[in-house]
């Protein structure tokens, strides 16, 4: 006998989101949207059925207000694509403007400095492509009839939208330090071009890894460097700021020094540096040293300044509760924005309210060791609810790269695989035919049948859906490890 | 709707109790209360994280296999399905989109019936998708007098 779990998270969650989303006018869906019932009673033509009705009714809203949950998941699902989105379109093109600057970075040193160029530009390359993969399963999503499947689509592209988003900021930081030594190199030429390039060097160095643990798709190797993100650009301020300081010593001629320092300055405008260097450099203590984080109403404050806005709180909120994107990759991006990057209050947690504004909470932490049984530390098996006997059919039908079979598979505990594949006493009925991949697949080739046609990819996953639902799979897809 | 309880524990047992709670002696009672509504409904209602549609259904199929009333217990499906399915009846033009909706019901409904039914089922499904019954037709129960036609009782 299996022993008692706590409920999953995703079936709070389900309650949990549509209270959440009435608390913000913004995210609630207009009454006309999502009213794609599959099931409205006919109360009309069955006036005798009184009991039926009422219970019918409670169903109703049931599946109503997962439909809002999911619903509302998915606008912040599309809100976040789009904000990160804006934020490599901007490095994009700093890239482009430092790869053309004849008199910086591409002046005397080609070889040397636009490597460093091209790695940046070589980022952006695989953020583009899990973009795009993201977008696609969140249009996926929005064609989907079930509310679970909505989510679960969501929840499949979250380590997508989550690396981007981190591996952005990352990049943001990369951005900076490219910036300061195209300053370097075409106001400061008596800079000793070799301890440029060493300092760049190793800046680069110290990036690398977290950059491709991000860009690697492992969700355990990604979560892992997002937590350690923080520190990571506390220590890069710390070398941006030295490097900047060495330029200024450097320069003799009083006039120059002035010049190079307001360019410097403005430099680091672009990331999280901007937030964290006062701190370091600042000969006046700033205003906001020691002052923690609050939950305020106008967003996550810092003393009198806004760290992130309501909106981003609200939106970030949405996506945390959905499972879709985890509260440590949230905290380290308040903290990175808040410039909150040195060591000691990196390993800090966030103040309780802002971590409750987030989406924090028992199921949300429950969650995370769920992700936990998801990076393979856990026994139960994994199962394809696609059956993987049939990996070429499904793959004519579009079940191919970020929509492989393979990105659909539960974990069930022992007991309910039994009882699916039509083992243990479960057949009330002794010709019960529900062994679930027969099932799955005589399903599929008899839809195939009365339409006359091969089915679309949305149309296997809507069935798979509605399959699951009645079997009472939970719709919390992992991913098949090792492929 | 369930949160991946529905197996655990002695679910047979919560079935009936369920069943029992809200005052009726059999699980075909209890769904003939509530003709033509899906089965994923019937299921939440009788236990919104721990009772599943097929549960209810096989728990179904049993009354039908020992009252010998198995054809009227597939007829029954058949209704919950295209109701799932078709909630606003029989389309009217079988465009891409509807045909999918009919495929849909009738392929889980396929795979809902015994298996030494399922190629009678099939031919009711032929027979179906051939000449269509009239657009706007929604059976209410598993007396409709077209689905009797097409799948009439057997064993009374």
């Amino acid at each position: 006998m299996t022993p008692m779990r706590p409920r999953p998270w995703w079936a709070v969650l389900l309650l949990a989101l549509p209270l959440l989303s009435t608390g913000c006018a913004s995210w609630t869906p207009s009454p006309g949207r999502g009213t794609n019932l599959r099931y409205s009673p006919r109360e009309v033509e069955i006036p005798s059925l009184t009991y039926r009705r009422q219970g019918a009714r409670e169903a109703v809203t049931a599946v109503e207000s997962s439909r809002q949950g999911a619903l509302s998941a998915h606008l912040a699902f599309v809100r976040a694509l789009g904000d990160v989105t804006t934020s490599t379109r901007r490095i994009s093109s700093g890239l482009s403007r430092l790869e053309a600057s004849k008199r910086g970075i591409a002046g005397r040193y080609p070889d040397l400095f636009v490597p460093f160029v091209a790695y940046g530009a070589h980022q952006l390359r695989w953020m583009d492509a899990e973009l795009a993969a993201a977008t696609r399963l969140s249009t996926l999503a929005s064609e989907m009839e079930d509310p679970d499947m909505q989510l679960a689509l969501l929840r499949l592209g979250g380590p997508r939208l989550q690396s981007t988003m981190m591996g952005a900021m990352l990049l943001a930081v990369w951005l900076d330090f490219l910036t300061l030594a195209d300053v370097v190199l075409a106001q400061h030429p008596s800079y000793n071009v070799e301890h440029l390039f060493v300092q760049m060097e190793r800046s680069r160095t110290m990036l690398g890894p977290a950059m491709t643990a991000l860009a690697s798709g492992e969700p355990g190797q990604a979560e892992a460097a997002t937590a350690d993100l923080p520190a990571l650009i506390g220590h890069l301020t710390g070398e941006f700021a030295a490097t900047r300081e060495r330029v200024l010593e450097s320069e003799k001629n009083l006039q120059k020094i002035v010049l190079v320092k307001d360019l410097l300055e403005s430099v680091a405008m672009v990331s999280a540096l901007k937030m964290a260097l006062p701190r370091m450099l600042g000969p006046t203590p700033s205003a906001t040293l020691g002052v923690g984080l609050m939950m305020g109403s106008n967003g996550v404050m810092m003393g009198t300044r806004m760290v992130v806005s309501a909106e981003w709180v609200e939106m970030m909120r949405q996506l945390v509760r959905a499972g879709v994107i985890s509260l440590p990759a949230v905290s380290a991006a308040v903290r990175i924005h808040a410039g909150q990057v040195m060591m000691a209050e990196a390993y800090g947690d966030l103040p309780r309210g802002v971590r409750e504004a987030l989406g924090d909470g028992p199921e949300v932490r429950g969650m995370r060791v769920t992700d936990r049984a998801g990076a393979g530390m856990a026994e139960p098996p994994e199962h394809h609810v696609m059956p993987q006997e049939f990996r070429e059919w499904f793959e004519k039908r579009g079940f191919t790269d970020e929509m492989s079979i393979d990105h659909f598979c539960v974990r069930m505990e022992q007991a309910n695989h039994q009882a699916i594949h039509g083992g243990g006493d479960w057949r009330l009925g002794r010709n019960w035919a529900g062994e679930w991949n027969r099932l799955v697949m005589s399903e599929l080739r008899d839809a195939e049948m009365a339409a006359g046609r091969m089915l679309t990819r949305n149309e296997v996953l809507n069935i798979v859906a509605e399959l699951m639902t009645d079997y009472g799979i939970p719709m919390n897809f992992i991913r098949r490890r090792g492929r | 709707m369930s949160d991946g309880h529905a197996w655990q524990g002695q679910w047979k047992v919560r079935l009936y109790e369920r069943v029992r709670e809200r005052g009726f002696a059999s699980l075909t009672a209890f769904a003939e209360a509530r003709p033509a509504v899906p089965l994923h409904l019937l299921a939440e209602e009788l236990g919104k994280d721990d009772i599943v549609g097929v549960q209810v259904l096989s728990g179904l199929l049993a009354e039908a296999e020992r009252s010998h009333q198995v054809t009227r217990f597939e007829r029954d499906v058949l209704v919950r399905q295209l109701s799932q399915s078709l909630p606003e009846g029989w389309p009217a033009a079988l465009d891409d989109a509807n045909r999918f909706k009919v495929a849909k019901a009738l392929a889980r409904w396929i795979g809902y019936t015994p298996e030494a039914h399922q190629d009678r089922a099939r031919q009711v499904m032929a027979a179906l998708l051939a000449s269509p019954p009239p657009p706007g037709w929604r059976p209410l129960g598993p007396d409709d007098e077209l689905l009797r036609t097409l799948l009439p009782d057997e064993e009374v």
